[in-house]
C-alpha cells in the first residue's frame, strides 16, 4: 500500500503537468492521510506550426517557440480521502533563431495553484475497484507578466476556477481506464492597452478569458508489482466563447482555444531509495483552433514523506 | 465527515456557478447620453469650409411652410411612429444620440482595427500579395488600414462631415423651421427640447456623408454600413428630431459632400502611394548614395517593398510643399548622437521596467488596433463629450485634428524615405524589442508626428487640455524607444515635425470664423 501511495504521488503531479493548460489533478489517486509528497518536473513544449481558426500555418515571424516549465509542487493527504495541492510553474518562452519578428520571450513566475480532490466512492466490484471523485481548484497569477503578449505570455493572467468530475475502474490485475470532465471557469485579464479588436471594438483595459470545459480519457496498466505504469491518455479543452486569430495577426487572450492531445507516461517508482519516484512523458496536439501544435516532453522528480 | 465534504463541495461548485454568471459587460463603445449642447454655434452656417467654395455651394430649396398641410401630415406620421417603437427602435434612439459625429468617428475606427492587418506570405513562404482596391475581396482583402490610410480615410470622412454641417447650419439658420417638438406640444423629443431648427436634418447630413466617404475606404463593408445608416436615419424620427423632409434634404447635403471627397480622394495621389518594387530600390538607392546607409525589412521572408514608399507624394490639406517641413538629417550611422542613442536602447531593453513595458503597449497601437491617429479620435470623443459639443463643433474638431494628423504623417513618410534610416533592429547586432519593428524606415517616428500634430490642434481648440496633450504626445514618443523601435532622435524630431506640420492646420482653425 505504502509503494501505491508514493506512484499516486508521482501520477498526481505527471496530470497537473502533462495536460498543458490544466494545473490540477485529473487523476483517480488518493494519498492517505498526513502523507506528503513534494515534486519538481520540467516541461518543453514547442511549436512551429499554429492553427489561425482552424487554418494549420507556419510563421516565420515567431519560428518555433519553445516554451519551457519548471514546476514546484506539494501535495498533502488531509484525509484519506482529501488531498491537498499546490504548485508554482515557472515559465520561460522564446523563439529559435532567426526568426522575422526580433521579439524578446518571456520569463518567470506564472500562477500559484491550489486544488482540493475528494474520493466520494471507492469500492471492489467485481474483479476491480470503481474510484468516484471530485475535485475544485484556484489559480491566480503570482507575478504581473503580460497576459497580452501572446505567443511569448507566461499565461491567461486571470484567477482560473475549477470543478472537475472523475470515474476510473481498474482490474485487480493492474489495468484501469478513467475519464475525468471539468469546468474551467475564467475571468478577465488587465492588459496593458485601452483599446482592442475582438470581432468589434472594446474601450477598455481588460479582456474576458473564455470559459472552458476539458475532458480527459486514459487507459494505463500498473506492472512489476505496482513499481512501474505505463498510461496513455487523450485530453481536450474547448472555450465556451471567444475569437478566433486574425489573418498573419497575433493571437490574444480573447481567443476560443480548442485542442486535443495525446500523451503517452511512463512512472517509476525507485525501490532502492525509499520515497524517491521518476516519471517521463511525451505528448502531442493533434488538433486545434488558436493554438500551436504543440509537442511536449517532460520528467520530473517526486519524493514522498510522512508528516 | 464524508457527507460534510460532499455538502461543502457542492456548495462551492455552485458559488462558482454563481461567479461565473455575472461576467461584467465590457464597453464596446463610448459610454455618454444625448445631453444639452454648450451652444449651438448658430453662426456655424457662416463658417469657412474646406472644400466648399461657399456654404451654400449646395443648393437646398426652401422647405414646406410650418403650417403647410404636408408638414402637417409629417408631424402626423412621425407622432405615429414615435407611439410605435419597439425594444430595439428605443435602444437605437439612445444609442445614436444628438451627437452622432461621435458614433460615425467610433464606426470608422472600429472598420479601421478590423482591416489593420499586414498581409501575409503567400503559400510558397516567399512572396506576398498586396490588397488591390480594384479587387477588394482579396485573395489580400482591401485595405490594408495602416496608420498612413487610417489617418488619411480619418481626414476625409471629418472634412466631409464638417463641410456638410455648415451647408447645414446655413440653411437651418436661413429656413428657421423649428423643431417638431417646439411645433407641436404633445411630441417629446428624447434628446430634449431643442432651439436647433430641423430643416435639413444635421443627422441625415452626418449618415450620409459618413455612409459613403466610408463605403468608398472600406468596400467590402458597403452592406454594413449601409444597414447602421438606415438605422441612424430612422432613428431621427423615432426620436423625434425630424420629419421626412428634413431628413430627405440632410441626406441630400450629405451625398453632395461626400461626391466632392471622394473626387479629391481619387485625385490625391494615394494610389500611387506603394510603388513596385524597381522604383523602391531606387529610392533606397539614391538615399545610400546620399548618406551611406539604407533601411531593410528584416522580416522572413523579406518583405520587397516598404508601406507606402510614395505616400510622400500625396497631396496635403495645409501643407503647399511637404520638403517645407522636411526635419534635418538625423545622425550619421557610427556618430557620437549614434551610438548615444543606441546604448540607451539598450540600456532600456536590458533593464526592462513594468512601466517602460506598460507605456510601450499603451500606446503601441499596432497591427489590428486602430493606429495612433485612431486613439487621438478616442481622445477627442472624450473631450466632445466632456465639453458638451454640438454635432457642427465636433465635426469641426474632427476635421481640423485629422487633416493635421494626416498632414503629419504625410511629412513623417518624406522623412522615412528620403532618410532611409535603418531600424534598431538592423543597425544593432542581435538587439531584440517588446513591439514589432514596423515595415518602414525609423526616421521620424509616426507615433510622435501624428501625436504632436494631434496634440497641437486640441491644445487650441481646448486650452483647459493643452497640458493633458503634450503629456500623452510627449508619452507617445517616448514609448518607441521604450518599444525598441525607434532611437531617441526619430521620437524628439518627430515631436518638432508634427507640431510644425500642425502649424498650417492650425492657421486655417484660427481664422474660420468659429472663434
Amino acid at each position: 500500500m505504502k509503494d501505491f501511495t508514493k506512484i499516486c504521488c508521482l501520477l498526481a503531479f505527471l496530470c497537473c503537468i502533462g495536460a498543458a493548460h490544466a494545473q490540477t489533478p485529473l487523476d483517480a489517486i488518493m494519498m492517505e492521510q498526513r502523507e506528503s509528497c513534494i515534486a519538481l518536473t520540467y516541461d518543453r513544449g514547442s511549436f512551429d506550426q499554429y492553427w489561425e481558426g482552424t487554418y494549420l500555418r507556419k510563421n516565420a515571424t515567431i519560428a518555433k517557440v519553445t516554451r519551457t516549465t519548471i514546476a514546484p509542487m506539494i501535495a498533502i493527504g488531509l484525509h484519506k480521502k482529501l488531498n491537498f495541492y499546490v504548485g508554482v510553474p515557472y515559465v520561460k518562452t522564446e523563439s529559435s533563431e532567426p526568426n522575422g519578428g526580433f521579439l524578446y520571450g518571456a520569463k518567470g513566475f506564472q500562477d500559484l495553484s491550489l486544488a482540493l480532490k475528494l474520493e466520494i466512492i471507492n469500492k471492489q466490484m467485481g474483479k476491480g475497484k470503481l474510484a468516484v471523485l471530485a475535485a475544485g481548484g484556484f489559480a491566480t497569477p503570482i507575478t504581473n507578466y503580460l497576459s497580452d503578449y501572446r505567443p511569448y505570455s507566461l499565461g491567461n493572467g486571470t484567477d482560473e476556477w475549477s470543478v472537475r468530475g472523475i470515474v476510473q475502474y481498474k482490474l485487480d490485475m493492474g489495468l484501469y481506464a478513467r475519464v475525468a470532465g471539468g469546468h474551467l471557469f475564467r475571468g478577465e485579464t488587465k492588459i496593458e492597452r485601452d483599446y482592442y479588436y475582438a470581432n468589434g471594438s472594446y474601450y477598455t483595459n481588460w479582456m474576458d478569458v473564455p470559459s472552458a470545459w476539458e475532458y480527459n480519457a486514459a487507459i494505463g496498466i500498473w506492472l512489476f508489482d505496482s513499481s512501474l505504469k505505463l498510461e496513455t491518455s487523450y485530453y481536450a479543452q474547448n472555450s465556451t466563447s471567444g475569437d478566433d486569430i486574425r489573418k498573419y495577426n497575433a493571437p490574444q487572450p480573447t481567443n476560443k482555444v480548442n485542442f486535443g492531445q495525446l500523451g503517452f507516461s511512463a512512472q517509476y517508482y525507485i525501490k532502492k531509495v525509499k520515497g524517491l519516484g521518476v516519471l517521463a512523458y511525451y505528448s502531442e496536439v493533434l488538433n486545434g483552433r488558436n493554438i500551436g501544435k504543440v509537442t511536449n516532453f517532460g520528467g520530473g522528480l517526486t519524493y514522498q514523506f510522512k508528516i | 465527515m464524508k457527507k460534510n465534504l460532499i455538502i461543502s463541495l457542492l456548495c462551492a461548485c455552485w458559488c462558482l456557478l454563481l461567479v461565473a454568471s455575472c461576467e461584467s459587460d465590457l464597453p464596446r463603445f463610448a459610454n455618454y447620453s444625448a445631453y444639452d449642447y454648450s451652444k449651438l454655434d448658430e453662426d456655424g452656417g457662416s463658417w469657412t469650409p474646406v472644400m466648399l467654395a461657399s456654404p451654400s455651394q449646395i443648393v437646398v430649396p426652401a422647405p414646406e411652410d410650418e403650417s403647410s398641410p404636408a408638414y402637417q401630415a409629417e408631424l402626423a406620421s412621425l407622432k405615429t411612429t414615435m407611439a410605435n417603437l419597439d425594444g430595439d427602435q428605443k435602444k437605437a434612439v439612445e444609442y445614436w444620440t444628438n451627437n452622432p459625429i461621435i458614433r460615425w468617428n467610433e464606426i470608422a475606427l472600429e472598420l479601421a482595427a478590423k482591416y489593420n492587418l499586414i498581409p501575409g506570405p503567400n503559400a510558397d513562404g516567399k512572396t506576398y500579395t498586396l490588397p488591390n482596391p480594384a479587387t477588394p475581396e482579396g485573395p489580400t482583402p482591401f485595405p490594408f488600414a495602416h496608420p498612413a490610410y487610417t489617418s488619411r480615410m480619418l481626414a476625409y470622412l471629418s472634412v466631409a462631415q464638417f463641410d456638410g454641417l455648415i451647408s447645414a447650419w446655413h440653411y437651418k439658420y436661413l429656413y428657421n423651421r423649428l423643431a417638431p417638438s417646439q411645433n407641436d406640444n404633445s411630441i417629446e423629443a428624447a434628446y430634449g427640447e431643442t432651439m436647433l431648427p430641423s430643416y435639413p436634418a444635421d443627422g441625415a447630413v452626418i449618415a450620409v456623408a459618413s455612409r459613403n466617404i466610408l463605403s468608398a475606404m472600406f468596400p467590402l463593408e458597403k452592406a454594413y454600413l449601409e444597414e447602421r445608416a438606415q438605422e441612424h436615419l430612422s432613428s431621427l424620427q423615432w426620436s423625434g428630431t425630424n420629419v421626412q423632409s428634413d431628413i430627405t434634404a440632410g441626406e441630400y447635403i450629405g451625398v453632395e459632400v461626400a461626391k466632392l471627397a471622394l473626387g479629391k480622394a481619387s485625385k490625391d495621389g494615394m494610389s500611387k502611394a506603394q510603388c513596385p518594387k524597381n522604383v523602391s530600390d531606387s529610392i533606397a538607392k539614391s538615399a545610400f548614395d546620399r548618406f551611406g546607409w539604407k533601411w531593410e525589412n528584416r522580416e522572413e521572408p523579406p518583405r520587397p517593398v516598404g508601406l507606402a514608399p510614395l505616400y510622400c507624394n500625396v497631396k496635403m490639406w495645409s501643407v503647399p510643399n511637404v520638403a517645407d517641413v522636411r526635419p534635418e538629417p538625423p545622425p550619421a550611422i557610427g556618430s557620437p548622437k549614434f551610438l548615444e542613442a543606441v546604448k540607451e536602447l539598450q540600456d532600456i531593453q536590458n533593464n526592462m521596467t513594468e512601466e517602460k513595458r506598460r507605456i510601450a503597449n499603451w500606446w503601441s497601437d499596432g497591427l489590428g488596433s486602430y493606429t495612433p491617429p485612431g486613439h487621438w479620435n478616442k481622445f477627442a470623443k472624450d473631450f466632445l463629450i466632456k465639453y458638451k459639443e454640438n454635432p457642427i463643433r465636433s465635426a469641426r474638431t474632427f476635421a481640423y485634428m485629422n487633416m493635421a494628423i494626416s498632414d503629419a504623417g504625410i511629412s513623417c513618410w518624406d522623412a522615412k524615405y528620403f532618410y532611409h534610416y535603418p531600424r534598431p533592429i538592423q543597425a544593432i547586432p542581435g538587439f531584440k524589442t517588446i513591439l514589432g519593428t514596423p515595415n518602414f524606415p525609423s526616421y521620424t517616428s509616426g507615433h510622435s508626428t501624428f501625436s504632436a500634430a494631434a496634440a497641437t490642434i486640441l491644445s487650441y481648440l481646448y486650452p483647459n487640455e493643452a497640458a493633458q496633450c503634450e503629456a500623452w504626445a510627449n508619452e507617445a514618443a517616448e514609448s518607441r524607444i521604450y518599444g525598441g523601435i525607434h532611437y531617441r532622435f526619430d521620437a524628439e524630431v518627430g515631436i518638432e515635425q508634427g507640431k510644425k506640420v500642425a502649424e498650417y492646420t492650425l492657421v486655417k482653425a484660427q481664422n474660420d470664423g468659429a472663434d
